[in-house]
């Protein structure tokens, strides 16, 4: 059985996406079609159908299982070309580096793990917060990027997508009424219940999470 | 001549294993184990070393069964893309299946290397109770032991020789892990605890690196501060590779100069590694190792580039250089005319993110290939890049082996011309008849790969991210790289058509990584058919649990790793991942 796709890009399309600067210097480098490319290449019997273009980019998404029926979505481009400061791709730049700690601490001072996007010591860009979480009972622990999240309740809602024995009788906004306690670690020490705190600070001061029944 | 594979009993088999012995590499084992059965044989009850580069390529009890009497073995797990956390953290790799079978089929194992595979304390716990001759244990990228597995290790493993944890992530838990290594234990040759965050016992350590007086490499953590360094190293001169802990702390002279004598009293100091967070006023005190430096990796110290110049232009007869991109070109230029024996060069950004930039350019990857004729390896991080400063590098260093640009940005072009830079990575490929390892970035078209795949014959890995036009890049690729093993690719216009129409050159290869490109799961389902002998496996961590069967062929597949393997799909696979 032949699988027949239709995988053209359609030139327009093409410049609007690598159209780093100006019009002009685009020509210099046009891209063929899929067609002229492809088919000189393999001879296929058939020629393809044209049929609905899918875009050359695809949507990074933060991770709500929502989309999973949307197809990929163009990104802007200049989203893709600066990374700084924006919701930085998976995995990207490839560096693998290790934890890295914060200067002129003491032994016992942790900086948080890198959940992949790796940051080191310099300021600047995009950081990864990535804090430890274990749940009392569960053997292997996680690692949440507080970075990715906005309030308590985007955090709340990971969690009970890690943990999912925790998503009975879970209300995101009301502490109070959980049957579970997420409590964290403070730079002092310290545990606390988290919601208690301003999300700003609570992003602070974090260093790991704990879930308790 | 006696039929039936009888003329290899002319002469005993101790006779062809001892001629075998003379045959380091494995292909040439392997192709003496086709010539005929009497050889298969004596060849596999030989074979003392193994390497699986797929720990799901081979069942472990059919590896430990054909070769009984192996005695060091190396095995790696999860695709290299998992260092860049594009792979599930439940993908696989558990290292469980092969300790067993190997407690089972080679009691006298002496060495296991791991690299990015899950293993856990029970693991560590029967290899530590099942083989009495082990020496050498080497996990690297490695996760899921403990603290708790190492102290089992250290505890029962009477003659370990090496305890290398290269970055391997270590749970702990049992803070005492160091005290189990016994008095009588003296037989350390290489202790590499680097990735260890606790602190670690310090006396205890003291006096373990005291009484193993053949200990030659020593990485430290994070956690041993400056002035015990001190003590391990007078504990220590010979040393050959040595790994600091922090080098970081208030600046006292008479520390600096306990810490210089210390050092000058490393004699036989060839690598260097560490340096975590250093501060310039420290870093004179390596001064006196630096002219024997073969290898110095200065990864974790973002200090000035003034200040790591000044250092690397001391270590003249310097082999291997990691180093951040505070170096600056200035600091390339001068490694360039100090470092003329120079043949591995690694620069890292040190904010990968941030917007302020860093005066580390092409220029500087430039002058290090023009002023270092043995440069072999090249790993490149920076932010800009020219189409002539590829021919330049081409030109300067065609003996390349290796060469991973990373241009931060994706898309991003030649920024003189504003053209791709496929003509500069052509080039490349054209000129560097050796090459082994390439990684491309920047804005490329279908035109780059086209080189590669017609000049790139001795390339066994290529990396490409945000790169090419349409199918056909990806078909280049795999209608030519004669030698090509490893593919690993995201975020490209590449499908299925390139993908189907090669499918017979997956089987030559040990793997295909694909994420974020255009394979549809119908293309998967025929790959999967047309090829039993190749593990088709499609990810998506959002389906955890779902039945992949329902989905529609016309689904995009959001991350495809394909491999061969003659042991069958595998029985581990967690809920996001669906072997096809």
């Amino acid at each position: 059985m032949e699988l027949e796709l239709g995988l053209a890009l359609p030139n327009n399309h093409l410049m609007k996406g690598f159209d780093l600067n100006d019009g002009s210097t685009t020509n210099s480098y046009r891209k063929r079609g899929f067609e002229e490319a492809f088919e000189k290449v393999i001879p296929f019997s058939s020629p393809l159908p044209r049929k609905t273009t899918l875009p050359l980019f695809v949507h990074k998404n933060g991770g709500d299982g929502d989309d999973e029926n949307d197809g990929p979505q163009l990104k802007n481009p200049d989203e893709l070309n600066s990374i700084s400061g924006s919701r930085a791709l998976v995995g990207w730049p490839p560096v693998k580096h290790p934890r890295r700690r914060s200067a002129g601490g003491g032994a016992g001072e942790r900086w948080s793990e890198d959940c992949g996007s790796n940051s080191y010591a310099g300021g600047g860009g995009r950081r990864a917060k990535c804090v430890k979480v274990k749940m009392e009972g569960v053997a292997i622990g996680r690692k949440v990027d507080l970075c990715l999240h906005d309030s308590y309740e985007e955090l709340f809602h990971t969690l009970n997508q890690m943990f999912p024995t925790m998503q009975h009788g879970v209300a995101y906004a009301h502490p109070h009424h959980r049957h579970f306690t997420v409590t964290y670690e403070d730079g002092e020490g310290d545990w606390l219940l988290v919601g208690d705190v301003p999300w700003e600070a609570f992003i602070q001061s974090v260093k790991r999470l704990k879930i308790l029944s | 001549m006696p039929a039936g594979g009888g003329w290899a009993a002319m002469f005993p088999d101790e006779v062809w294993e001892h001629v075998f012995s003379f045959l380091a590499a494995d292909g040439d084992r392997n192709a003496v184990s086709l010539v005929c059965r009497g050889w298969y044989h004596i060849e596999r009850r030989s074979r003392r070393r193994i390497f699986v580069g797929n720990c799901y390529a081979i069942a472990p009890t059919v590896a430990v069964r054909r070769f009984p009497n192996v005695r060091v073995v190396s095995i790696k797990g999860k695709p290299h893309f998992a260092d860049f956390n594009l792979v599930p953290s439940d993908w696989g790799g558990h290292a469980d299946a092969w300790v067993a079978a190997m407690a089972e089929g080679w009691p006298l194992l002496e060495e296991l290397h791991l690299k990015r595979m899950v293993v856990t304390d029970e693991c560590l716990e029967l290899l530590a109770r099942s083989f009495k001759n082990f020496r050498v244990l080497a996990l690297s990228f490695c996760e899921g032991v403990s603290t708790a597995g190492l102290a089992a290790i250290a505890a029962n493993c009477r003659n370990l020789r090496e305890l290398d944890l290269q970055e391997t992530v270590v749970e702990e838990n049992c803070v005492h892990w160091l005290s189990h290594f016994p008095e009588s234990s003296t037989s350390l040759v290489n202790l590499s605890i680097a990735s260890l965050e606790e602190d670690v016992n310090i006396a205890v350590l003291e006096h373990l690196v005291s009484r193993c007086t053949n200990l030659k490499t020593l990485k430290l953590n994070y956690a041993v501060p400056l002035d015990r360094l001190v003590n391990l190293l007078c504990r220590a001169p010979q040393l050959a590779n040595l790994g600091t802990g922090r080098f970081t702390a208030e600046y006292r002279p008479e520390l600096f100069s306990k810490l210089e004598s210390a050092f000058a009293s490393c004699k036989s100091m060839k690598s260097l590694s560490g340096i975590c967070e250093a501060v310039p006023e420290y870093l004179p005190a390596i001064y006196p190792i630096c002219d024997g430096l073969t290898s110095l990796n200065l990864c974790d110290a973002p200090v000035n580039g003034a200040s790591l110049t000044k250092l690397v232009s001391r270590c003249k007869n310097l082999q291997r250089l990691w180093v951040m991109d505070v170096i600056e070109d200035d600091g390339l230029a001068a490694v360039a005319s100090s470092c003329k024996l120079l043949q591995e060069l690694r620069v890292f950004p040190c904010d990968p993110y941030g917007a302020d930039p860093v005066s580390l350019t092409e220029h500087g990857l430039v002058t290090v290939s023009t002023g270092c004729p043995m440069l072999q390896s090249v790993l490149y991080f920076c932010r800009q890049m020219t189409n002539d400063a590829l021919f330049a590098v081409a030109r300067s260093s065609p003996n390349l082996t290796c060469f991973r640009l990373c241009i931060i940005d994706p898309h991003t072009p030649d920024y003189v011309t504003l053209e791709p830079l496929d003509a500069g990575f052509s080039a490349i490929v054209e000129s560097c008849k050796d090459l082994r390892r390439l990684s491309v970035s920047g804005l490329l078209t279908n035109n780059v790969f086209r080189s590669i795949g017609a000049s790139a014959d001795c390339l066994e890995m290529l990396s490409i991210a945000f790169a090419g036009d349409s199918d056909a890049g990806l078909h280049y690729i795999l209608s030519g790289c004669k030698s090509l093993r490893k593919l690993e690719i995201r975020d490209c216009p590449f499908g299925d058509k390139a993908l189907l129409a090669n499918a017979a050159k997956l089987e030559t290869m040990r793997s295909l990584w694909m994420s974020s490109c255009f394979v549809s799961l119908g293309a998967c389902r025929l790959l999967a058919q047309k090829m039993p002998l190749l593990n088709v496996e499609v990810m998506d961590e959002k389906k955890r649990g779902g039945s992949w069967d329902s989905q529609p062929d016309d689904c995009l597949v959001e991350k495809l790793y394909v491999y061969r393997t003659v042991a069958g799909q595998r029985s581990d696979t967690p809920p996001c991942v669906w072997t096809v």
